[in-house]
């Protein structure tokens, strides 16, 4: 009885086992960038962000190389911001920075097979104006086509980020823009087609190669294969078994990455800072109040907090500026070095040793969630009381810039034309000045600036950087960045990317 | 039966339009959050409006909902808010990859539970208490842990396995059977600690019946009385646990799709969710709710199916 009780278990527990080990055994190493006779053929590049579509507006600037692969742009933008030839071998910009006058590349098509040329350009602009998050950035853009190959866009004022604008429209077939159907499949002129059927919306996007590309030997890889990856455990895996050869990560996986032989870059592009934009006080008087201002900038230690909460993948830094831009102050002495007792000194003198509470967003999961109990901490320490507000879902970003919180702690990106920064985080109308507080001085300074070209406002903008650091409406702690890890058998050249986040698609070599 | 049938499917159409419409509200309310979201930080306030309204999501609730159901029963899910891909064309190529790992560990599980269980409750001694130390252990184990686990040991060390991805069985059935080997590993730990457990407890009580020792006494062979009649009344409170698992994988499967990059419905709803995407997260919704309907129902069948004297319920 015992014995064919046994029996019957032997066979079912083999025959599970069998199953088992048809599911676990006989199989082979994951599959690899391929590769023929020795030279690279695929490039298999992880994507921490699913792509929106592929709407020509909706093209993210970040982790943009779907964008890059099957749209070409009016011209491209270089490392430092310069323009370069892309659908335009050849412009002239108006003075003023009024407007530009575009030559076009003869012969380039579109993979629907009509002509890229300057109705094609001009669709597009048009295009922009009216779709899309950033479409008031072209509002102001009047396009005209004297003749078949040349463009011309005036503008009713000075745009002194005319070139940036340039480079962000994507260009699509006019039929695929008029077609209503722009986020099925990509209608471009780029370097390389969608690959339909070898491609899942969501999880991995198959591109080909078009061999009649105008710059196709920039672009080595015959099969291009962007998979999207959001877990960075689960990219830094893919990365060490060759299943992608190249993806952001953070400072969390930055020794794996070191330790399994990757090949890692850093590439400088953010300051972690707290923005007092509430800086006339309107919402919390003390903030009005330049002494405190300063006083909340002296309470940081950015050494140790470069050390200690970024790894050493970080610098501490007293300007929201990136190193090599036209604004940053070279050689800049942090004017409010890390003294508590200085701190509460200047706390006292303007009126406010007992301090005050401060509701504080910051957004969860994006990196500084270490911060926040040290910036709790060190407010502290001068009687600013912090109540934390966490943001996160889709809410976050729109109660970030919705100028209900005076001091948001963000880290936010640099440009390599620093006006951007100028235009988004210091004007009043800035994105990030959520409370969209007037100054006179900063108005005189972009006037000034507006008119110039990046180089030639150098000076105004160093004055505008002083400024803001005197006036303190900035408490900037490190410069930080993004991390890209690749293959070390993938030859990837200085990233020429303007807002220095990764290698854009044709650095990968 | 098939009055039970029918009114159990009654039920399940009146759960599915509960949860539902729950879930719509709690989603509804944030229109300019979702528009900011689908725009991004560049978007003016009156491009923000402008998208909320081309959303319809300045309407009523009921209306927005009834848009949606009406939709639903014509089989138009709608379009994602951000990609602008259909909800079903997403769905049609999310679910097979959780459906695969939730009945893959589920079949295993039945399979290795049972033997584990029949094992340890019949032969007792040091198999019994190996399978009661295991079980505490597997089931104390979170299954994205030993997911980490087991990329570590077979997929970055060895190479055995893919690390992450998974392939189409009609693409590569041999690819296939690579890519979900490791997630259905992690997902099988803890169901089988949890459902070995329970089968044995289910085996032992049945043992200690009456009608087991007259059974043995008129000399049916033990094999016979533990497989053909000691199962067959374990099998109730144990397809009740392999029912609640089924379940709870649905869940478990979110955290082994993300470690395993996994292109399923987990992460499809928790990425959906995140962004407000109402469209994709309603048709992920409602993909669960179905699940978990037939999961309860197929429960049933085959309970009534295997032991007669529960169709009388």
């Amino acid at each position: 009885m015992r014995r064919t009780t046994r029996s019957a278990l032997a066979v079912t527990t083999t025959m599970s086992l069998a199953g088992l080990a048809a599911l676990t055994g006989c199989t082979s190493a994951g599959t690899t960038s391929g590769s023929s006779g020795g030279a690279r053929t695929t490039l298999t590049l992880g994507m921490t962000q699913d792509i929106q579509g592929w709407d020509p507006t909706s093209q993210p600037a970040y982790q943009g190389w779907a964008a890059s692969a099957v749209y070409d742009s009016l011209i491209r933008c270089g490392a430092n911001g310069q323009p370069e030839p892309d659908v335009a071998t050849s412009w002239t910009f108006a003075p003023n920075n009024m407007g530009v006058t575009a030559h076009l590349r003869s012969g380039m098509r579109f993979s629907d097979g009509s002509p890229v040329d300057a109705a094609a350009v001009k669709a597009n602009f048009e295009y922009a104006k009216k779709h899309g998050g950033s479409a008031a950035r072209f509002a102001d853009m009047t396009v005209t086509t004297p003749d078949k190959s040349t463009v011309k866009i005036t503008l009713s004022k000075p745009n002194p980020l005319l070139t940036a604008r340039l480079c962000e429209v994507r260009m699509g077939s006019p039929r695929f823009l008029a077609s209503g159907k722009t986020n099925k499949a990509p209608v471009g002129s780029g370097p390389y087609t969608l690959d339909a059927s070898a491609t899942t919306a969501g999880s991995t996007y198959t591109f080909t190669k078009n061999d009649a590309y105008w710059d196709s030997k920039r672009f080595p890889y015959k099969k291009l294969v962007i998979k999207v990856i959001t877990n960075e455990t689960a990219a830094i895996n893919a990365l060490k078994t060759d299943q992608i050869d190249g993806s952001l990560i953070t400072q969390a996986t930055y020794s794996q990455a070191e330790a399994a032989g990757l090949k890692v870059q850093w590439q400088k592009s953010e300051v972690t800072r707290l923005l007092i934009t509430d800086h006339l006080g309107k919402k919390v008087p003390a903030l009005g109040n330049v002494d405190v201002r300063r006083a909340m900038n002296m309470v940081f230690d950015k050494e140790a907090i470069a050390k200690n909460l970024y790894r050493g993948l970080a610098s501490p830094t007293a300007q929201i500026f990136r190193a090599g831009t036209q604004a940053r102050i070279n050689g800049l002495k942090d004017p409010y070095p890390y003294d508590v007792e200085a701190a509460k000194a200047l706390m006292a003198k303007a009126g406010y040793a007992k301090g005050f509470t401060l509701e504080m967003p910051y957004m969860q999961g994006q990196g500084l969630d270490a911060l926040m109990p040290v910036v709790k901490q060190q407010l502290g320490l001068i009687n600013i009381k912090v109540k934390q507000v966490t943001l996160s879902g889709p809410n976050a970003i729109g109660e970030l810039l919705s100028g209900k919180y005076p001091v948001p702690m963000w880290a936010l990106g640099n440009y390599a034309d620093s006006r951007q920064d100028i235009a988004d985080y210091v004007l009043p109308d800035g994105i990030w000045n959520v409370e969209h507080q007037q100054d006179p001085t900063v108005n005189k300074l972009w006037n000034t600036i507006s008119s110039k070209t990046s180089e030639q406002s150098a000076k105004d903008q160093q004055a505008l950087n002083q400024y803001v650091i005197d006036q303190a409406w900035f408490v900037p702690m490190v410069d930080t960045g993004t991390i890209y890890a690749s293959n070390p058998e993938v030859k990837i050249n200085k990233s020429t990317d303007p807002a220095g986040l990764h290698p854009q698609l044709w650095d990968f070599q | 039966m098939l009055v039970s049938v029918l009114r159990k499917l009654v039920r399940a159409v009146a759960v599915l339009l509960l949860v539902s419409f729950a879930t719509f509200t709690l989603m509804y309310g944030n229109g300019p959050g979702i528009a900011r979201a689908v725009l991004g930080t560049n978007a003016t306030d009156a491009t923000v409006r402008a998208e909320v309204a081309k959303l319809g999501l300045d309407r009523p609730l009921l209306v927005q909902y009834g848009d949606w159901l009406k939709g639903v029963v014509t089989g138009d899910f709608g379009e994602s808010f951000f990609t602008g891909q259909s909800v079903s064309s997403a769905l049609s190529s999310r679910v097979p990859v959780t459906l695969t790992l939730i009945v893959l560990t589920i079949l295993l599980t039945a399979v290795v539970s049972v033997l584990v269980g029949v094992a340890a409750a019949v032969r007792g001694g040091w198999i019994d208490r190996v399978v009661q130390f295991l079980s505490v252990a597997g089931a104390a184990v979170p299954p994205f842990i030993v997911a980490i686990g087991l990329v570590f040991a077979f997929a970055v060390s060895f190479r055995a396995f893919p690390a992450t991805g998974y392939v189409s069985p009609d693409q590569s059935p041999t690819g296939w059977i690579e890519s979900v080997t490791l997630p259905v590993l992690a997902l099988l730990v803890a169901a089988i600690a949890n459902s070995a457990a329970q089968f044995r407890g289910a085996i032992l009580d049945t043992l200690s019946q009456d009608f087991v020792r007259t059974l043995r006494a008129r000399g049916i062979p033990e094999s016979k009385v533990v497989f053909r009649h000691v199962l067959r009344n374990a099998a109730g409170p144990g397809l009740t646990v392999l029912s609640l698992q089924t379940l709870g994988l649905i869940g478990g499967a979110v955290f082994i799709e993300q470690v395993f990059a996994l292109p399923g419905l987990g992460e499809l709803s928790n990425g959906s969710a995140q962004r407000g995407d109402v469209p994709m997260v309603m048709g992920c919704v409602l993909v669960t709710i179905v699940i978990v309907l037939v999961v309860n129902l197929l429960g049933d069948l085959v309970t009534a199916a295997v032991n007669p004297k529960a169709r009388t319920r």
